[in-house]
């Protein structure tokens, strides 16, 4: 099958974060960044498609071929790289200075690099762990006019339909659906695959496109960033069972968790 | 007066809480405007529209029915394409749903199909001028992010909880709305709708997370921990690598550097002393209680609120309290 | 020359060549190996040839098996004198070294013969004895028979009882030809007088039938465990487990070369030292006995993991070097089921070590603590084909426990093994007025010594506050130090130990860099993975450091007087010390932290565990295996503590944090409350007031 993932470069999700002296955006300094959580599943369902189904059972007959796509600056590049050390074979970076927060512009970016691929599936992360929004993959498959399933945490492809599971709040879904298709994944459905030095190797030589972005206009723009007020210090409340009815004020009135 | 969209969705025809919120979100928007009408959006069987009436008494002043004998399941292209045709027929200066399973599925749709800037997971909205500020949560809870939204309309797709369902009642008119795209030619087909496995809510997805560590001394007591996750309602039970090892629980239990990472809005530690490899799987939780009789356990410095004491006794008096706050609502 | 002459030349010429053959394939296939220059540092290696290998120092850790084979060590060179005076004698019979030999020597070699036959009779008897009425539990296992073991004993038996009958017979014959110097020859001569009715033809028999057995036995070498005869001197020359070079430094890999693969997975990318390691096991099975992975009921056992490397090579050698001979009739290394089935060269093509015969859960079951090593009479490094074994799964194929994942994308991100914030890792130093080296350069001064402070000593809890107890007494010392803080990350000491060199060679470098840009000279660790990282294998990348544990420097400190200690009676304390395998059997450091608590303590009962020192049982966490779970068999921390509190101890003493954690869950698991204190923290408590 000729499946695209669309990644994205985002920080690893342990950081501490400071805004910038700007205000509307983060402080990178001393940063590490890696593939987004969601989009590095996406990757390797992708290459898990393309080991079991090999190079036949391609709806349209083609090889297998698993392509990664970013938009952003040249250091998405790594990202790219990464994605490649892992089984992509081949990338394409849609160079913009700055990804915007505007879920549609990039939609249209990648929609106008993917119409033309000839792709039997489209893959994403469900959202991003910087913006949380999941907007593109959605708006991707619209403005290329093919269905798309959200957060599935089980997917398989046979004879040009596909099948997947999303969870809901407290249920589950299963759908059904026909290719070529876009799906974005959620987690639990596969652990991305830790690349090894011969495949990390292999990376640095395979294919890596760069084209610039078409975005468009960019209407959702950061106004100011803020950190959220400090988590108090904890403290033990009180002894003993008698310390029970002031941990239920605290969590109703105090935390709102109850 | 601009008016302003909202999807109210709705579930087996009943509607969904965070239907009322948005309402309730679109109702403070438009006063905020100077007035103007709250349209909510329905999808479902033939008799939703009787349902979505008491949308009226959270701000709603029309409600567009969207029936069709198809919609016993969610038909995410119907519903867009209707929405996109009622927005494309009149003029909004906002769309809001909200950001849940099917929101994340209409909302980026609507907002393609009618070229609208879209902000998702919004939990503060403002109008200003000509664009509507709204906050919203990034990095996962680390950063207040204040995004401006140029266009009208715009989509803003809102976070469950985060506004108040506020009572604002008027009387409603209903209009009946065909499907803007035929439901037979939709091609995501919901073949089976399954609800959750016999009361096990995956940890992943649990808001509440109550966990067992060796200071509940002996398997048998590991009932008081699953008597507290119940009281909640909506927790799951977890537990620490050292009882999963010894067999107490499944390893899919486990939560922990070796188990499960999560996340849940609350995490409550019980006989859990907190060694390096747990707080790994679950310190990112908004809010830790601790109970444990040591008061030197390394898990009361992570947690919020630590209740010192025996856990055989404490965890069963937690639960009874539990039970009586919830009733309470 | 008579017929019996020739024929006799011609035999010992057959034998002699056909076991000259064997030895021409035997290197060949070593030779499939990998490069390793083993010529450096020849004093050294002479040191050890005469101490483990002449003087048998490691065979004797058996006190009932060691004197036994001891014996028959010296015994068999002793009696090949006597060999080579035979065979001339089969050629020449008139030959004797009496000829060549003043007469005192001469008389004094023929007594050793004599002594020696019989002193190898009764150690071979003994033997048989042990092995087939004892049974020693290290004897068994791993799949292995006994007949090999038996056929040698009794040739070895038989060479000495023909010996002797040849003698006595010849005693018959002509009591001139035997002297008072063989007295166990003359003996024999007595015995069988009565029955002897042609001594003539008596005594030329069992020359013949010795000669035989000693071509016989020469020509089964090689296909027996019994080529350790040939070998184990020379492997013990060659070997580096006990020095030349750093003691349990892991081997160099070069990332950056044009391989196949990284790492070994089959006996072609295993050195050719490693090759001879597995032509010189003996499958003793003093490594197996001693390997805390194996007592505990998992699968592995070194001695295993030696034979199997001996027996793919038996199995793919022939292929390899186009032994077009040997392939045709492919035989079984001493029988025991040693081919895994391989009938045709396209099985063997696709066998390989791995896999085949080693499996990996084998592999991650080891804790790198050298208790394997240590034991080995021949001086075999089953460690290191390990290593190598473990480096190929993750550098070329990805494979290992899928709880190992988070440790090695945490370490790449985070720097560390835990997904801790590094913005943390200096939190335990809040209000303890420690400089960073970053601070003190700032204020224009150089610390001499830099506290290193680790993983385990910055984040996790009970480990804090073994850091802020040796800061403590640093303190109290006035020593001019500084730590890290937030520029500390891990060296990348357990991503190598679990064969992940690359993510090693990141971390490592990236610290060298840091450490020079201060230019840092003196290093204490409270931590012996950092301290043997640190110190011992720093220097392959360039880093060269004097790294020195906080138990050697607290110890120095004490020795110099210079810890202020409360001097009031303590009441008698009876403590055990557990031994770190990396202070212990990489670094040799037994008795600094024995001497801390001897002198911090004023009353002090030191008890030992019957497994210690450099025979001390691993607390289970080394070699990666505190990021892995425990899934089969006994814990190993468990039998650690079981054995450890079965001393009577009121207290367990570690110096290391990861047997801190290891020894603490063992106490917490049988529910004893007896305290696990780190020695910083014993001596700690016992400094003066402030």
């Amino acid at each position: 099958m000729k499946i695209a993932v669309c990644i994205k470069r985002t920080p690893d999700s342990e950081s501490r974060f400071r805004i910038a002296s700007s205000a509307t955006s983060i402080d990178e300094t001393g940063l590490k960044f890696d593939i987004d959580d969601f989009a590095g599943y996406a990757v390797e369902v992708a290459l898990q498609l393309n080991e079991k189904q090999g190079s036949s059972a391609s709806h349209q007959d083609k090889p297998g071929e698993t392509v990664v796509i970013a938009v952003g600056p040249d250091l998405v590049q790594e990202t790219l790289r990464k994605a490649m050390s892992m089984g992509a074979d081949r990338a394409v970076q849609l160079k913009t200075d700055a990804v915007p927060y505007d879920g549609i512009a990039v939609a249209k970016a990648l929609a106008a690099e993917l119409k033309t691929g000839g792709f039997d599936l489209v893959l994403f992360g469900k959202h991003a762990f910087d913006t949380s929004f999941g907007v593109v993959g959605t708006a991707t498959a619209e403005l290329m006019g093919i269905p798309c399933v959200t957060a599935a945490s089980s997917l398989e492809i046979s004879g040009g339909r596909g099948k997947a599971r999303r969870e809901l709040e407290g249920a589950a879904e299963i759908v059904d659906f026909p290719l070529p298709a876009a799906v974005t994944i959620d987690e639990g459905i596969a652990r991305p695959r830790y690349p090894s030095l011969k495949n990390i190797m292999a990376a640095k030589k395979k294919p890596l496109e760069v084209k610039p972005a078409q975005l468009g206009q960019t209407r959702v723009t950061v106004k100011s960033m803020e950190l959220p007020p400090d988590r108090p210090a904890g403290r033990i409340i009180g002894e003993g069972v008698a310390a029970v009815p002031e941990l239920i004020r605290l969590l109703q009135t105090e935390a709102k968790v109850l | 007066m601009p008016n302003v969209l909202v999807f109210a969705e709705t579930r087996a025809n009943t509607l969904r809480k965070v239907a009322l919120e948005v309402t309730s979100a679109a109702r403070a928007l438009v006063d905020s405007l100077g007035g103007g009408e709250v349209h909510a959006l329905v999808a479902g069987t033939p008799g939703v529209a009787s349902v979505a009436e008491k949308l009226g008494e959270y701000g709603a002043d029309v409600v567009i029915a969207v029936e069709h004998a198809a919609f016993a399941q969610f038909d995410r292209e119907a519903v867009s394409a209707s929405i996109a045709a009622r927005a494309g027929a009149q003029s909004y200066r906002a769309i809001v749903l909200g950001f849940s399973a099917q929101g994340r599925d209409v909302g980026p749709r609507v907002a393609a199909k009618l070229d609208a800037p879209i902000a998702a997971d919004v939990t503060d909205i403002r109008a200003s001028g000509d664009s509507v500020v709204v906050k919203h949560p990034a990095y996962a809870n680390k950063v207040i992010v204040s995004l401006e939204v140029k266009g009208a309309p715009c989509v803003l797709s809102v976070r469950p909880s985060a506004f108040v369902a506020t009572a604002s009642p008027r009387t409603v008119r209903t209009e009946a709305m065909a499907p803007a795209s035929d439901p037979s030619a939709s091609r995501v087909v919901v073949k089976e709708v399954i609800e959750g496995g016999k009361g096990r809510i995956d940890l992943g997805e649990a808001p509440v997370i109550v966990s067992g560590g060796r200071g509940l001394k002996a398997p048998e007591n590991f009932k008081l921990v699953e008597e507290l996750a119940a009281a909640f309602g909506n927790a799951a039970v977890g537990a620490t690598r050292a009882v999963t090892d010894d067999g107490w629980r499944p390893h899919s239990d486990q939560i922990g550097q070796t188990g499960r990472q999560v996340s849940p809005q609350l995490y409550v530690a019980v006989g859990i002393s907190g060694a390096i490899q747990h707080l790994a799987g679950m310190r990112t939780s908004k809010t830790i209680v601790a109970i444990n009789k040591d008061k030197e356990a390394p898990i009361f410095k992570v947690a919020d609120y630590g209740i010192v004491g025996d856990v055989l006794e404490v965890v069963p008096a937690l639960t009874n309290a539990v039970r009586a706050a919830k009733a309470g609502h | 020359m008579s017929a019996s002459n020739g024929l006799f030349l011609v035999i010992a010429v057959i034998g002699a060549g056909f076991f000259a053959l064997n030895v021409e394939r035997l290197v060949t296939y070593m030779r499939l190996g990998q490069p390793d220059p083993r010529t450096d540092h020849p004093l050294v290696r002479i040191k050890n040839l005469l101490t483990i290998g002449i003087g048998q120092s490691k065979i004797f850790r058996d006190s009932v098996a060691g004197p036994m084979h001891a014996l028959i060590f010296w015994g068999f060179m002793v009696l090949t004198a006597g060999t080579v005076e035979i065979m001339i004698q089969g050629v020449f019979s008139k030959f004797s070294f009496a000829q060549i030999l003043p007469d005192p020597i001469y008389k004094l070699y023929a007594f050793s013969q004599d002594v020696f036959a019989v002193l190898v009779i009764a150690a071979v008897a003994f033997a048989l004895y042990r092995r087939l009425v004892v049974h020693p539990r290290r004897l068994e296992g791993d799949n292995l028979e006994h007949t090999d073991a038996l056929i040698i004993l009794s040739m070895i038996g038989g060479l000495m009882v023909t010996l002797l009958l040849a003698n006595g017979c010849s005693y018959l014959v002509d009591p001139a030809s035997v002297g008072p110097e063989k007295p166990a020859s003359r003996l024999v001569a007595a015995a069988i007088a009565p029955i002897s009715a042609h001594p003539a033809l008596g005594a030329s028999t069992f020359f013949w039938m010795h000669a035989l057995l000693i071509l016989t036995f020469l020509n089964y070498l090689p296909y027996s465990k019994h080529l350790h005869v040939v070998t184990s001197l020379i492997n013990v020359y060659l070997s580096n487990t006990s020095g030349p070079g750093t003691i349990g430094a892991m081997r160099p890999m070069d990332l950056e070369a044009d391989v196949e693969a990284f790492g070994a997975a089959d006996v072609q990318q295993l050195t050719w030292k490693n090759l001879l390691d597995g032509y010189s096991c003996t499958e003793c099975g003093r490594c197996t006995a001693a390997c805390p992975a194996n007592i505990t009921g998992k699968p592995l056992s070194p001695r295993k993991i030696v034979v199997n490397t001996r027996q793919r090579l038996m199995e793919e050698g022939p292929l390899a070097s186009g032994d077009r001979m040997e392939f045709s009739h492919p035989h079984l290394v001493h029988g025991e089921g040693a081919d895994a089935g391989a009938t045709t060269a396209k099985d063997v093509a696709e066998h390989r070590l791995l896999d085949t015969y080693i499996t990996d859960e084998e592999l991650w079951a080891c804790t790198s603590c050298r208790a394997c090593v240590q034991e080995c009479p021949v001086s075999i490094d089953q460690l290191d084909i390990i290593n190598e074994m473990r480096r190929y799964l993750v550098l070329s194929e990805s494979r290992f426990p899928e709880e190992v994942q988070p440790a090695f994308e945490s370490l790449e991100r985070n720097g560390s093994p835990w997904a801790f914030n590094p913005a943390d890792r200096a939190d335990w130093a809040q209000g303890l007025d420690i400089p960073t080296m970053a601070e003190a350069v700032e204020q224009g001064r150089r610390p001499d010594i830099l506290f290193w402070v680790g993983c385990m000593g910055s984040f996790d809890d009970r480990a804090k506050k073994i850091t802020v107890a040796f800061a403590r007494i640093l303190k109290a010392c006035s020593i001019d130090f500084a730590i890290l803080g937030q520029e500390e990350h891990c060296h990348g000491d357990p991503a190598r130990r679990m064969g992940n060199e690359y993510l090693y060679q990141m971390l490592a470098k990236d610290t060298i860099g840091t450490l020079d840009r201060y230019e840092v000279k003196t290093i204490v660790t409270s931590c012996p993975h950092c301290f043997h990282q640190l110190g011992n294998e720093f220097p392959q990348l360039g880093g060269n450091y004097e790294v020195i544990h906080h138990s050697t420097f607290i110890e120095r400190l004490l020795q110099d007087e210079r810890v202020p200690l409360q001097s009031e009676e303590g009441k008698r304390l009876t403590v055990a010390y557990h031994d770190s395998c990396y202070l212990g059997r990489y670094n040799e450091i037994y008795d600094a932290p024995r001497e801390t608590l001897r002198r911090a303590l004023p009353v002090v009962n030191l008890v030992e565990p019957p497994r210690t020192k450099d025979r001390g049982l691993c607390c289970g966490a080394g070699g990666g295996r505190m990021f892995m779970e425990e899934r089969t068999g006994k814990r190993i921390n468990i039998e650690r503590t079981e054995e450890l509190l079965a001393t009577g101890a009121e207290t367990i003493a570690v110096a290391c944090p990861f047997c801190m954690t290891m020894m603490s869950d063992g106490v917490k698991a049988i529910n004893s409350d007896v305290p696990v204190l780190d020695i910083a923290e014993v001596v700690a408590t016992q400094l003066a007031h402030e």
